[in-house]
């Protein structure tokens, strides 16, 4: 899986620790997710997307 | 979540007095470095940040796993010195003792895991938690190795009249050196993964 979390995030202008108080999660979670090290929630996923004004077609992309 | 932290609190320090006041002094020790070690987090963060950190989903499943891993431990190492072998190495130590190097070595399994799953094991490569599962393995196969062979050299020296060499060997010399080559390899994977460069900071 890989992720456009942090093009998103540069675009917004938000810093991890800023995106990770907004969805309510460590620093270090955004940071694997961004690396596309772990596999979120549905509901953490929503939650990112919602923060970053992004689906989760734009965001998340899979390896078909 | 403070509330669960101040009850977690008031809870060992309720058990360790009693413990105290029955006179297991090492038990009240192994219980308070236990809750210490397993709020580590709670601790880290009110002292950095003073305030308690997040739990997100990541933090609870590896929670659940590090506590899995915990438990099978315990559960392990209490039906290890429940048989006859495992008896040989308490015979001569006091049961609160055997109790508190259970329930701080049980801690310890907990804050390792922990620390795997949340720091070390993200920052791996496939290869390095491939070869990390074979030295687990390894260390698992040793023990019951060790376990199988001791039962197996005590029944054919029994039955047979002779001191029995190969399965002897095997539990004296080859189960030991398979474990202490598990437990070096695991551990080294494990502070490479852990020592590996920091994810990336902000861009």
């Amino acid at each position: 899986m890989k992720t456009r979390i942090r093009e998103y995030r540069a675009r917004h202008r938000l810093t991890q620790e800023k995106l990770a108080d907004m969805v309510g999660v460590r620093r270090e979670t955004i940071i694997y997710l961004e690396q596309g090290k772990y596999s979120p929630s549905l509901r953490l996923a929503h939650g990112v997307a919602r923060a970053l004004g992004a689906s989760l077609d734009e965001l998340f992309l899979f390896d078909d | 979540m403070k509330k669960v932290a101040w009850g977690i609190f008031i809870a060992a320090l309720v058990i360790t007095l009693l413990l105290i006041a029955l006179e297991q002094y090492y038990v009240a020790v192994s219980l308070v470095v236990g809750t210490v070690v397993m709020r580590h987090r709670e601790l880290w963060s009110l002292i950095m940040r003073r305030r308690l950190p997040p739990v997100d989903e990541r933090v609870k499943a590896n929670t659940s796993k590090a506590l899995r891993n915990g438990f099978v431990y315990l559960a392990g190492i209490t039906a290890f010195l429940m048989l006859p072998l495992g008896r040989i190495f308490i015979i001569n130590l006091t049961t609160q003792f055997v109790l508190a190097a259970m329930f701080l070595s049980t801690g310890l399994i907990y804050l390792l895991s922990y620390i795997y799953y949340d720091r070390a094991a993200p920052k791996m490569s496939q290869w390095r938690l491939e070869r990390l599962r074979w030295f687990l393995a390894l260390g698992g196969i040793s023990i019951g190795v060790f376990i199988i062979s001791v039962f197996l050299h005590n029944v054919i020296s029994g039955f047979g009249g002779f001191e029995e060499p190969v399965f002897f060997v095997i539990a004296v010399i080859l189960a030991p050196l398979g474990l202490a080559v598990s437990l070096v390899g695991t551990l080294t994977l494990f502070i490479i993964g852990l020592a590996a460069r920091p994810p990336a900071g902000e861009p």
